[in-house]
């Protein structure tokens, strides 16, 4: 796999951005929402902000200004969409998980051995 | 109704620092919108704290990311710049622990010094500065003309502050002011003795002690009014209000009455007493005080508010030629005059002028303090520059990527901020720890003033002034680094800065060396003056005062204390024995001269007197009961023989203002002020029955009997003084008493000299720790090709040696000249001597060299396979 690495959690946020991005929702305390919502870790802002920037400096989301709202005190969010190279990493984290998941001789099932 | 709550405003401006700008407005609005969301769930005041949690976060990692034409417009205190030049910095303390060690702790202690200095200054320089009238207040002091001298005197005649306030109109109140002595009170059964002073119906118009009962008009205003402070009252009476109106019982001889209560009085005042008399009721008792010869107290007095203080001054210079006239006689005596609040800190004379006084311990802590400061700075300078190397990579780096020089100026600066701030925070709680000792050492009640924000001010300025002024030369010096040398590799120890370098240890250590021989000098000077040989034996003399039915009933008592087994002689005086300050002019003689009055301090004495005192006489006797006509003879010293100048003393006649005597003694000089001027002439006449009025009943004790004979001496008191509680003082004690801001001084050099040198040495250690570790390399060589160990500590030592050596040169003649100038304050002083400039070198040389050896020993003893192994 010779493709910039991907850590787990900038992972998780990278599929949240896509997820949400259909709304046009995917932005800073929307995907921390969801992420807690979904994963159930107790994360924060400043940890979303951070991934969501790293993930920019690699390339794999894009971003632009939305419109103010009233619950912001008027300020603008920064509205995220995934890249194309952004997409395709996840793909191919998602290929790679896949070949590993039909080659396991067998698959962890709830069952008891007699 | 409350608009949409807002979350803390703090933490947006923290926010807007730390989060680069065009970043603010997302990570705001996403912050905003949480917060929103979170009082919906959690309620106001936990979303608060949430939301101060989440701004944190953002502390710790901000969003900095720039795009592309989205550069910060903030170019100095840029964000991002600074978080790096803060974690540079922090990274360095870190990893020097030992230079940081050095520097905050040499930083912290020569702050807390200064703090505290700051803070006695401040105290010194409030005292009698609370009273509301004190631009107009003044006292007299006079200059008196004899025999071609002129000498400065405080004490005053009594009648003058009358005389005042009648014949210059600008003077609007005066008072005489006599010295604070202990009388009896009592109310009933009641018994106390109080500090009791006697002033004019002025005295509380002048002065701003705040009265709780009574008025500054009426307090003092009638022959038998009484004015008392709020302890007395509540002593006496129970409350201010129970005592005003009623009438206390003085000296057992008369009943006063209360007509004023005042608030006790606080240590920020130099008149200090537990009651006023008043003035003419004073003088009742002392008929002294209605004359113009006999000088005691001091006169205080208060000009118009737009009177001019110079005029005034030249309208009482000759108020007394009128006056002491006797027989015609015109004295020469001017007078002169002296703000009021001025007069704590300078009040010694140099040729009848007022010259210095406290004020000059004032400065010389002021100076003590700045120099112990400039020592932990210049700590700071040697160590920063020595270790230059060590950060001329980054300069040259910063340098190349684009830094300027300002920049980078303001960046070493501000790690020198960084470090005072930590130092002055270790400095304030040096101080809160050392106060009550410093406090109980200089005799204040000083308190941290934290709730004063102008003492925060002072803190910071301090800060700021220190961190400058250790941070501003290794700012410079690094900031000149050129990148490209440096880039090289090739740094070379540049020699002007080592050479500054030396030069700055010299000077930390000739300070030191200084502040050793001052300490060494102060040290010997309060011994001497605690142990020289006054003339007089000090120890084992008791004296407590004639009073009550003791002074009609003396001969009997002294009777029976001769009875008493562990007490040797007995006599009486009218001073105490280790101060007498009273004077009188009205002496003369044959052959005197008419235009020049000397002032002799009269003493009345009893029988015995001589021998209980352990007086020497030169010639002729102590008075006796053998010769009835003593009654009219004198006592005189040879002092006063000097100024008398006659060949054959004894049997020679004396006039003393109406009355004539013949000298029958002369005893050898001793001192009965304290060492600070020399011996007056001293006239001592008999005070017998007729005579006799109060003062001191002295007593000699065997040695080691002192708790038996005060036990007889107490019960026999209150057997023939039943009214009075017996009171009693050492004369050793009392002596050393006058000494007590020397003590002080003796004291605080010490700390003072110690301090400097441990600093002096701290920042030694560092540059010792560097040199060793710069010459790794060069000891490994050394020791591969057989150099002992002794050698190479010998070798890194000597250095710093020859520094210490050179300081001790620098310092030995300023020392020399400053304590000579302390020492002029004496009449009787040591000489400096040779040796004690030997002692502080050695004693500075050796703790130079026990601190520079353990770094070169440990160099020393390193394992050259080691320290070469990387060649």
């Amino acid at each position: 796999m010779k493709r910039a690495s991907l850590g787990e959690f900038e992972e998780v946020v990278l599929l949240t951005v896509a997820v949400l991005e259909v709304q046009g929702q995917a932005y800073g305390v929307a995907i921390t929402h969801e992420i807690i919502e979904e994963t159930g870790r107790s994360v924060r802002l400043n940890q979303i902000h951070a991934a969501l920037q790293r993930l920019e400096d690699k390339g794999m989301v894009k971003s632009e200004m939305g419109e103010p709202t009233a619950e912001r005190g008027g300020r603008r969010k920064r509205l995220f969409t995934v890249t194309a190279y952004g997409r395709r990493t996840l793909q191919e984290i998602q290929d790679v998980r896949a070949s590993l998941w039909t080659r396991l001789v067998s698959p962890f099932k709830l069952s008891t051995s007699l | 109704m409350k608009s949409a709550p807002n979350p803390p405003r703090w933490a947006d401006r923290l926010l807007n620092v730390i989060c680069a700008p065009d970043r603010l407005e997302e990570v705001q609005g996403d912050l905003r919108e949480e917060f929103a969301y979170q009082i919906d769930r959690i309620g106001e005041r936990r979303a608060r704290w949430r939301y101060v949690w989440d701004v944190l976060g953002f502390v710790k990692s901000p969003p900095v990311a720039r795009r592309h034409g989205a550069y910060s417009t903030t170019y100095l205190m840029n964000p991002t710049m600074l978080r790096n030049y803060l974690k540079i910095a922090f990274r360095n303390l870190v990893k020097n622990k030992t230079f940081s060690g050095v520097n905050i702790l040499g930083l912290a202690l020569g702050m807390a010094c200064s703090l505290l200095i700051m803070l006695w200054v401040q105290d010194e320089l409030s005292i009698d500065a609370f009273h509301a009238n004190k631009q107009q207040l003044y006292r007299i002091y006079m200059r008196e003309y004899f025999s071609g001298k002129v000498q400065g005197v405080i004490w005053t005649p009594g009648p003058l502050a009358d005389e005042l306030k009648k014949s210059i109109p600008e003077i609007q109140l005066s008072t005489p002011y006599e010295w604070v002595s202990d009388q009896t009170f009592s109310v009933g059964s009641k018994v106390n003795k109080q500090a009791t002073n006697a002033a004019s119906a002025d005295f509380f118009k002048m002065f701003s002690y705040k009265l709780l009962q009574g008025t500054p008009e009426a307090a003092l205003k009638d022959r038998n009014s009484l004015a008392i402070s709020r302890s007395m009252a509540e002593s006496f009476f129970g409350s201010p209000e129970a005592a005003i109106g009623k009438t206390i019982r003085f000296d057992n001889r008369k009943d006063l009455l209360i007509t004023a209560v005042f608030e006790n009085i606080a240590k920020n005042s130099t008149l200090k007493f537990d009651c006023l008399r008043n003035w003419d009721e004073f003088v009742e008792d002392n008929a002294w005080a209605k004359g113009w010869e006999s000088t005691d107290p001091l006169t205080f007095f208060m000009i118009r508010p737009d009177a001019d203080p110079a005029k005034v001054e030249a309208k009482i210079t000759h108020l007394l030629d009128k006056f002491n006239r006797d027989g015609n006689k015109p004295v020469h005596t001017e007078l002169a005059m002296q703000p009021f609040h001025d007069y704590y800190l300078n009040s010694n004379f140099k040729n009848a002028q007022i010259d210095g006084g406290r004020i000059e311990y004032v400065r010389l802590f002021t100076i003590v303090a700045v120099f112990i400061l400039l020592i932990a700075c210049i700590n700071f300078m040697n160590l920063a520059t020595a270790r230059s190397g060590k950060r001329a990579k980054e300069v040259g780096v910063r340098k190349v990527v684009g830094a300027m020089r300002s920049l980078l100026i303001g960046q070493f600066v501000g790690e020198a901020l960084l470090l005072t701030v930590f130092a002055i925070f270790l400095a304030i709680l040096f101080v809160a720890l050392l106060l009550p000792s410093f406090n109980s050492l200089t005799d204040k009640q000083i308190s941290l003033p934290i709730n004063d924000l102008s003492f925060w001010g002072i803190l910071a300025g301090l800060t700021l002034l220190t961190g400058l002024l250790a941070g501003s030369y290794p700012a410079f010096f690094l900031s000149a680094l050129n990148p490209i040398r440096v880039l090289k590799g090739a740094m070379k120890v540049d020699t002007k800065s080592t050479w500054l370098r030396q030069g700055l240890v010299v000077f930390q250590f000739a300070l030191s060396i200084i502040l050793i021989v001052g300490m060494i000098i102060i040290y010997r000077q309060v011994e001497y003056v605690q142990t020289k040989n006054l003339g007089y034996d000090r120890e084992n003399l008791v004296y407590f005062p004639l009073e009550g039915d003791l002074v009609k009933n003396y001969d009997v008592l002294k009777e029976q204390i001769s009875q008493i087994p562990s007490i040797k002689h007995v006599s009486h005086m009218t001073a105490s024995p280790a101060s007498n300050g009273s004077g009188t002019e009205g002496i003369s003689w044959t052959g005197s001269d008419p235009n020049g009055k000397v002032r002799f301090t009269p003493v009345g004495v009893g029988y015995d007197f001589v021998e209980t005192m352990n007086l020497s006489v030169a010639d002729g006797r102590d008075f006796s009961k053998a010769y009835p006509t003593d009654s009219t003879g004198f006592l005189i010293n040879e002092a006063a023989l000097k100024v008398i100048g006659y060949k054959n003393p004894i049997g020679k006649i004396i006039n003393w203002g109406n009355g004539k005597g013949a000298i029958i003694g002369v005893l050898k000089d001793f001192h009965f002020q304290s060492l600070h001027t020399s011996i007056r002439p001293l006239i001592a006449y008999l005070s017998t029955d007729s005579r006799r009025q109060g003062g001191n009943v002295i007593v000699r004790i065997e040695a080691g009997k002192t708790k038996e004979a005060l036990a007889q001496l107490e019960a026999l008191c209150k057997k023939m003084n039943p009214k009075f509680p017996f009171t009693y003082s050492f004369t050793d004690q009392e002596y050393a008493r006058q000494y007590q801001s020397e003590q002080v001084v003796s004291k605080l050099s010490n700390y003072f000299a110690f301090l400097a040198i441990f600093i002096s040495c701290l920042g030694l250690f560092g540059l010792a720790t560097f040199t060793a570790e710069q010459r790794t390399k060069e000891i490994g060589v050394r020791k591969v090709l057989g150099a002992s160990v002794s050698s190479i500590v010998g070798l890194l030592s000597q250095d710093f040696l020859k520094l210490v050596a050179i300081a001790i040169l620098v310092a030995s003649p300023i020392a020399w000249w400053a304590m000579n100038q302390w020492l002029q304050g004496f009449a009787y002083k040591i000489d400096i001597e040779w040796w004690m400039f030997v002692v502080a070198g050695i004693l500075s040389a050796a703790i130079a060299l026990l601190t520079v050896s353990f770094q070169s020993i440990k160099a020393a003893l390193m394992n050259p396979v080691k320290s070469l192994r990387a060649e």
